[in-house]
């Protein structure tokens, strides 16, 4: 059962190979098999561990863990919400070329094979090289457009990404270096439970060191400031399905590699070091997101500081610890993931169908595209986390959970910040929901868009849906699973 | 032994890259410096009976000393622009600012209480400098081919810290990375192609639009 579904979750792996040369037209079938087969078998690996037991496969190599679990099945979530808003982009996106539609198709199938195999990784080495590769892929995807601000994008996030991966690297050799002295000269010297087994006895200046370095690098990933200038770069410059994956799938997959050394920091040095320096990035991370979100003009880059917004409270939440705040965290982070991806998609819609990204020029576009419309404004309200957004719930948890544990002075902050931005982000958005419809009379017309598919009001409400019936009722499996990635992230569970 | 001369090579070019402004010369010296540190992988590794770390820096010296470079000499020849003519720091200032980073870098590694066992442990002072001339290099350049050169040395900064404080890291760890060093040399070349097509050229000056 395990063996199949792993070798299900490189399917897509595989896959992307095959697409690549596979005529246009067959592509995104074909990729919609593969991913169906992914999701399937990470599916089934993540759900009986978020239940059950942990997996531990190939050892030393793969294990999977209810964090990592969790992870792994909001990976697939987001995936399924992007692949199902691929179609509309590559139809209506202009600039593409003859062979471009299987590249994506292929692109897209690395992108989320790496970002699925992430999680399954024990080793803390491999991790890094994940991560790695599918920026690099990513940043494929992000220039995808060929203009020349989304090969400028593409070009930040792949020097920057890089550079600010190497100090995570670096960050991985000295805890390395740190537990050779206790493990030997193996890979198991980089595995994670192993690492977590012996971290009390870990020498306490490299694993001071590490730590700062995997923040400095996995915080480039997550989009902290002040090393997040690439984000709103290349998550608005991309298509709007790999905005969705990077905003709501790889941001959570760089704050999973970071709690990993997070977790390993604590067992080594007690929490007060890396909680501390999570806490001040985050606070930091929601300072620089506000001014961008109130006077931001382009509705993608209003989505992308959001995400850096987002993630900072993330942060907040894994340094804060304690049973609530990691709650928060959690759901958090789903909640985030599915509003956020949506939100992306029917951003995106209202791109292609006003021509424009600037917030101004959309206006009026619940009269104008009815589907993306509604969508965006349902969504921005969940995401702002008004009730009875599971996000209400989340920030609520996380911010009463910080009181609760002694950090009082940045829950305080957090609380004033989230407000302000609150007000910015639902300023943009009432503008362009509810201003008059600017029809233009004079330059490019604005295209006749015809009927939305009517799947697609389901595609982009279905998250929604879920994001709203999280915020009232936590059914019994959900709380069960929610209980165990705490446990984990409290360095209780296993 | 070897591993101090190696070190002391790295160094030696990161600074002279540092003042380098020809773009062909300085994919040469870069080369050279990966050269260097599969040199002292396989010697180490041959010496001490680590097969791991012979396997490694000879994959090292493929990716890194011959298919890097080839890609960088494509690259240079696809556009007329072969010397880095106006950095946003000269190379007279460029070479204060490696001494600096080489002082720096010592000073810094001096405080670090590393455990004796590692007999590597000289050789990361020499690691962090070429680290962070590699970042000087990204920071102070403005040519595409300047920046992924500045993040080969990085790398070679980064290969040299795992070689001096762990002699490597596992096998399948360092294929990985290797990996990865390949992909964004690729990728880079993939849109400097496209840089120039849509662009058309391949000086980051040309790519300031997104602000905000």
């Amino acid at each position: 059962m395990t063996g199949s579904a792993l070798v299900a979750v490189i399917v897509p792996l595989l896959a992307g190979a095959v697409v690549w040369f596979t005529p246009d037209r067959m592509a995104g079938p074909v990729a919609f098999g593969a991913l169906a087969i992914g999701g399937a078998g990470a599916l089934a690996l993540a759900i009986p561990v978020l239940l059950g037991d942990p997996v531990r496969a190939v050892d030393g190599l793969v294990a999977l863990d209810a964090l990592g679990a969790f992870v792994l099945l909001l990976t697939v979530v987001v995936t399924a919400i992007a692949a199902a808003g691929s179609p509309a982009y590559l139809a209506h996106e202009a600039a593409l070329r003859p062979r471009d539609r299987a590249r994506y198709w292929a692109l897209l199938l690395w992108f989320v094979g790496g970002l699925l195999i992430i999680p399954l990784f024990d080793n803390l080495g491999l991790v890094w090289v994940a991560i790695e590769a599918t920026t690099i892929v990513s940043a494929l995807l992000v220039g995808f457009a060929r203009t020349p601000a989304a090969i400028e994008a593409a070009w930040k996030y792949l020097i920057l990404g890089s550079v600010g991966i190497g100090f995570a690297l670096l960050g991985t050799l000295l805890a390395y270096a740190s537990s050779i002295q206790l493990l030997g000269e193996t890979s198991d010297a980089l595995t994670w439970t192993r690492l977590m087994a012996v971290a009390p006895g870990l020498d306490p200046g490299l694993v001071r060191l590490a730590f700062v370095f995997a923040l400095v690098g996995y915080g480039t990933k997550t989009g902290l400031a002040p090393f997040h200038t690439w984000l709103p770069d290349a998550h608005s410059q991309a298509p709007s399905p790999v905005s969705a994956l990077l905003s709501g799938a790889t941001l959570t997959v760089s704050l999973y590699a970071l709690a990993r050394f997070h977790l390993v920091a604590i067992g080594a040095l007690g929490p007060a070091f890396s909680s501390t320096l999570l806490v001040v990035f985050g606070v930091l991370s929601l300072a620089v997101a506000l001014p961008f979100i109130v006077a931001q003009g382009d509705i993608k880059r209003l989505l992308a500081y959001s995400s850096i917004e987002h993630m900072g409270l993330g942060a907040m939440a894994l340094g804060f610890g304690g049973p609530i705040a990691l709650a928060g965290l959690v759901l958090h982070l789903l909640a985030h993931a599915l509003t956020k991806a949506s939100l992306f998609i029917a951003g995106g819609g209202l791109v292609e169908h006003g021509r424009s990204r600037r917030i101004a020029r959309l206006s009026g576009s619940l009269t104008l595209s009815p589907v993306d419309g509604r969508a965006f404004l349902g969504g921005a309200l969940l995401l702002s986390g008004l009730p009875p957004s599971a996000l209400f719930v989340s920030e609520i948890a996380i911010l009463f959970g910080g009181f609760s544990v002694g950090w009082g002075v940045p829950a305080a902050i957090a609380a004033v910040l989230l407000a302000l931005t609150v007000a910015g982000f639902l300023f943009h958005v009432g503008r362009m929901s509810f201003g008059a419809p600017r029809i233009r009379t004079k330059g490019p017309r604005i295209r006749a868009v015809g009927r939305p598919a009517p799947w697609r009001a389901v595609v982009l409400g279905a998250p929604l849906v879920a994001v709203m019936a999280l915020g009232v009722w936590t059914p019994e499996p959900v709380a069960t699973a929610i209980a165990r990635v705490v446990a984990v992230l409290g360095g209780t569970g296993v | 032994m070897l591993i101090d001369m190696c070190a002391a090579g790295i160094v030696g070019l990161s600074v002279l890259l540092a003042v380098t402004r020809s773009i062909g010369r300085s994919i040469w010296l870069v080369a050279a410096q990966s050269a260097l540190g599969a040199l002292a992988a396989v010697g180490v590794g041959l010496t001490l009976g680590l097969g791991h770390l012979v396997v490694a820096g000879g994959l090292a010296f493929g990716a890194k000393v011959i298919v890097s470079p080839l890609i960088l000499r494509a690259m240079l020849r696809s556009t007329s622009v072969s010397i880095e003519r106006h950095p946003y720091v000269g190379p007279r200032l460029s070479l204060v600012a490696a001494i600096a980073i080489v002082f720096a870098a010592s000073v810094a590694t001096s405080d670090l209480a590393l455990p004796a066992s590692l007999g590597g442990a000289r050789a990361l002072p020499a690691a962090i400098a070429a680290m962070l001339t590699g970042l000087f290099l990204m920071m102070s350049r403005r040519k595409v081919l300047s920046l992924l050169i500045g993040l080969l040395v990085f790398e070679n900064g980064l290969a040299l810290a795992a070689f001096a404080l762990t002699y490597g890291m596992p096998l399948v760890v360092e294929l990985g990375i290797l990996f990865d060093v390949l992909i964004v040399v690729i990728v880079g070349w993939v849109y400097s192609r496209r840089m120039l097509r849509v662009v058309g050229s391949l000086s980051t000056d040309d790519l300031r639009s997104l602000r905000g």
